[in-house]
């Protein structure tokens, strides 16, 4: 089954069995690995994406997502965020904060990260806390990264 | 009479696979550190870095001592074709052991590259200056003398071992080290570039999956795969026990397998036995007892818990007829590459074990399952092949923490002193497929059995009890699990002499370090000020392989008996400090997560068989779990070794918490994980 992505601002044909997982198509069709493997069942957040249907940025897990939904939406994945060599101010605060260890997670903390700011941008501690609990992180560096949202929200 | 076991006992130790475990390896000096054309050095390391930041610590480490810019400094790791043998990477070792390896082999080059300039030059070493890729005659203004490292190092080619004794930078001079610097990795991380595991995409290569045994040893007497076979893309391989299927993509694999009907027969019992082995035996310790003014018998219990990784196993592999190449989250590229090689009847040179990023795993890669798998399909199915284990299998098939009993008896004597302690820990095996060495199981079973006190007379005996579950290492080994219950038993004592914990604890410390760490976080969480009604701070201390620990958690406790963490305080010797904020984000990440293992984990089992299929069945702590603040106390010994933090933040946790759950309510609450309903049991008023 063919279908016409949007993905990072441009648009990708694909050719893959109806139904398949977003997560999937990116990962293995479109050579978009920033959007991690988890758990496949959007406990982790591993795999989040923004999609957008017309009404802002909301963080998505890919992983519950058929390619056929997907093909209806605009999707950004952690790959879009970057212009050129300019990181995204969530990105930029990650990595000052050194909020991260092994970094599987990252990607889609940054995702909830830029989804929170697009809809509220300066939030509460509250706030963000609520944003990213889908976003599990085993290695533990949930307080660096409260405080690198706040920071990326200036 | 005192048996205690010395280090050096547990050292004769090979009952493992491989060349005899604890021989020094030599530190080539050729084998370390390569000078580019372009004035960059190229340094060789076979540990893994996972999220620990010692990529970076390295590169800083080789930077300080050839002066240059640590962004001149490439680190390669892991590599078994580019780098030095490598036992592997645990214990919180990597730069107390391999840091301290490259220090010596980059000072080494250093000072052989001034040699030689001084030759060359004709001028005295004292006049040479070395900074920037370049040895200059600093009698010259204009520098236009300057020979570059590479060419210096060229011709001869550097080589030789490298002293133990070369002159290396003290810590006056340092620019480097000691100074914070963000990780290597961070900007690859957070566009997505970073490429684990699971992201190696290789020409044809096939998504794969294990039919996996439902128990470890079951045999596949029959596989009924017609269905599985009739499904486009779909090949099904099979060598004995050994099933499983490969696919074009990884939703058809998954399919095929799910389509398999496999009958299998059940192992036979194995007739595996407890193993006891003393860690101290004095004579005299029941007589102690009974002279003792206040005695305190308690026992801890912790259940199995699972690493968890975010990232499920995963691994790549290429298997041609006479060599193979494997992209592996590993801890032990080269143990891996002996097991990899046996496996596949090659040669160990016809085996390449190129370590990628997995996701963390606090000890699980320990055992390469995923890798195993992935060559087996891949020389069965003739591609290259990406095993990508579920979230269901991780939990399912991955080993996990063994769990944990352990009965103290410790009396206090009439002056204030410990005069007996009685300790049994109960445990299973902390390694995975082979037997329990009894020389070697005080240092990983018996991690942190011996308490940080002084004490009389002491009875320490380490039981290591056969399990169904299976059992591997874990961040820490069995010291989280010691220093919970002994660091509990310390609060438990000052209670019953009605002391406080911080007066009690310094009473018996006799290593200065320790008393350092423990009155700065006293200090800092301002312990002992009275506070509000429900809520209590907690004390709790360790020494880890070398790295001093206290720690302070704050906790309230809702009505309904929940309790939260709610701030947190560490101060943390490791020695010489190589980056202050690795070392902070660490120790925050440590604490972070075995406040999780404490509040929180238990991995559901019966008959040894996993009950616990995802994060809805395992919860762990999330943001909202995360505590206000963890003030990390970083308080190096720049005249000591450098010495780990990976792991050294998690051991004291559970005590710290227990220890403030009993002071904000009186509950003392001795069995892991800690929640509501345990702590409403143990309330004085319910």
């Amino acid at each position: 089954m063919k279908y016409r992505l949007r993905v990072n601002g441009g648009t990708r044909d694909v050719d893959v069995p109806r139904g398949t997982q977003l997560l999937e198509v990116l990962r293995d069709d479109l050579g978009l690995t920033g959007a991690r493997y988890g758990c496949g069942r959007g406990q982790c957040g591993a795999c989040f994406v923004l999609a957008d249907s017309g009404r802002g940025p909301r963080a998505v897990a890919s992983c519950l997502m058929a390619v056929d939904q997907a093909a209806t939406v605009e999707i950004t994945t952690v790959e879009g965020l970057a212009h050129d060599s300019e990181l995204h101010p969530v990105q930029e605060a990650f990595a000052a904060g050194d909020a991260m260890q092994c970094g599987y997670c990252t990607s889609g903390m940054v995702i909830s990260a830029v989804a929170l700011l697009a809809s509220s941008p300066k939030p509460s501690d509250a706030e963000i806390r609520d944003a990213l609990a889908p976003n599990l992180c085993r290695c533990g560096v949930y307080t660096r990264a409260i405080r690198a949202v706040k920071r990326a929200a200036g | 009479m005192s048996r205690e076991v010395s280090e050096r006992a547990a050292r004769v130790a090979p009952a493992s696979r491989g060349s005899a475990p604890d021989a020094p390896i030599p530190n080539l000096v050729e084998q370390r550190i390569r000078f580019e054309p372009d004035g960059s050095v190229t340094a060789f390391s076979g540990k893994i870095e996972f999220g620990q930041g010692i990529r970076t610590a390295f590169a800083q480490i080789v930077a300080e001592e050839l002066r240059l810019d640590p962004e001149r400094v490439r680190m390669v790791m892991g590599d078994t074709a580019q780098v030095p043998f490598d036992r592997g990477t645990f214990g919180s070792r990597s730069i107390a052991q391999d840091g301290d390896a490259l220090r010596k082999a980059a000072a080494y080059a250093r000072e052989q590259l001034l040699r030689r300039a001084s030759e060359k030059l004709g001028v005295a070493r004292e006049r040479l200056t070395i900074a920037d890729g370049a040895v200059r005659d600093g009698g010259v203004r204009d520098g236009s003398r300057g020979l570059t490292y590479a060419a210096l190092a060229a011709d001869p080619p550097l080589a030789g071992e490298v002293p133990d004794d070369v002159p290396l930078t003290p810590a006056s001079e340092h620019r480097v080290l000691g100074r914070p610097r963000a990780r290597v990795e961070a900007r690859d991380i957070v566009t997505g570039r970073a490429t684990y595991v699971a992201d190696v995409r290789l020409d044809g290569m096939l998504h794969g999956k294990r039919l996996q045994p439902p128990v470890r040893g079951a045999r596949l007497r029959s596989l009924d795969d017609a269905a599985a076979r009739a499904m486009p893309g779909v090949r099904v391989v099979r060598d004995g026990d050994f099933a499983g299927v490969v696919a074009e993509r990884a939703a058809q694999a998954q399919a095929a397998l799910d389509a398999l009907e496999a009958d299998w027969t059940s192992p036979n019992g194995d007739d595996q036995q407890t193993v006891v082995i003393p860690m101290r035996e004095d004579d005299g310790v029941d007589a102690a007892l009974a002279s003792a003014a206040h005695v305190v018998e308690a026992s801890y219990v912790l259940p199995y818990i699972s690493n968890a990784p975010i990232g499920p196993s995963a691994a790549v592999a290429d298997v041609r007829a006479d060599e193979a190449t494997i992209y592996a989250g590993t801890q032990r590229p080269f143990g891996l590459r002996t097991e990899i090689a046996s496996a596949l009847g090659l040669a160990e040179e016809r085996v390449r074990v190129v370590p990628r990023m997995p996701s963390g795993t606090y000890g699980r890669n320990s055992v390469g399952d995923a890798s195993f798998e992935a060559a087996m399909l891949s020389r069965l199915a003739k591609r290259p092949v990406l095993v990508q284990w579920t979230r269901e299998e991780e939990f399912t098939y991955a080993p996990a923490r063994p769990a944990a009993v352990l009965d103290a008896k410790v009396g206090v004597g009439a002056d204030g002193s410990l005069v007996a302690w009685r300790y049994d820990e109960h445990t299973n095996a902390h390694g995975y497929g082979f037997a329990v060495d009894p020389r070697v199981a005080p240092f990983t079973s018996g991690r942190n059995a011996i308490p940080p006190y002084r004490f009389g007379k002491g009875r320490i005996t380490l039981y290591i009890e056969p399990t169904p579950v299976r059992t591997a290492s874990f961040r820490s080994l069995a010291a989280a699990e010691n220093v919970f219950a002994i660091e509990s038993l310390l609060d438990e004592l000052a209670f019953a002499a009605r002391t406080d914990p911080l007066t009690f604890r310094l009473r018996h410390i006799d290593d200065p370090r320790l008393r350092r760490v423990v009155e700065a976080v006293a200090e800092r969480a301002t312990l002992g000020e009275r506070s509000s009604a429900g809520l209590g701070k907690g004390l709790a201390c360790t020494i880890y392989h070398g790295t001093y620990c206290a720690q302070v958690a704050e906790v309230v406790i809702a009505a309904n008996g929940t309790p939260r963490l709610t701030r947190f305080w560490c101060a943390v010797d490791p020695g010489l400090v190589v980056n202050p904020d690795g070392v902070r984000n660490q120790i925050e990440g440590g604490i972070q997560q075995s406040a999780s293992w404490t509040l929180l984990e238990e991995l559901g089992q019966r008959d040894g068989r996993i009950t616990t299929t995802g994060w809805d069945t395992y919860p762990i702590a999330t943001f909202r779990d995360a505590p206000e603040e963890i003030d990390v106390h970083v308080m190096g010994d720049e005249a000591k070794p450098s010495t780990g933090v990976g792991e050294p933040g998690t051991v004291p946790v559970a005590a710290a918490i227990a220890n403030a759950i009993f002071a904000a309510c009186g509950a003392r609450v001795r069995e892991l994980p800690i929640g509501a309903e345990r702590v409403r049991r143990a309330r004085p008023n319910g």
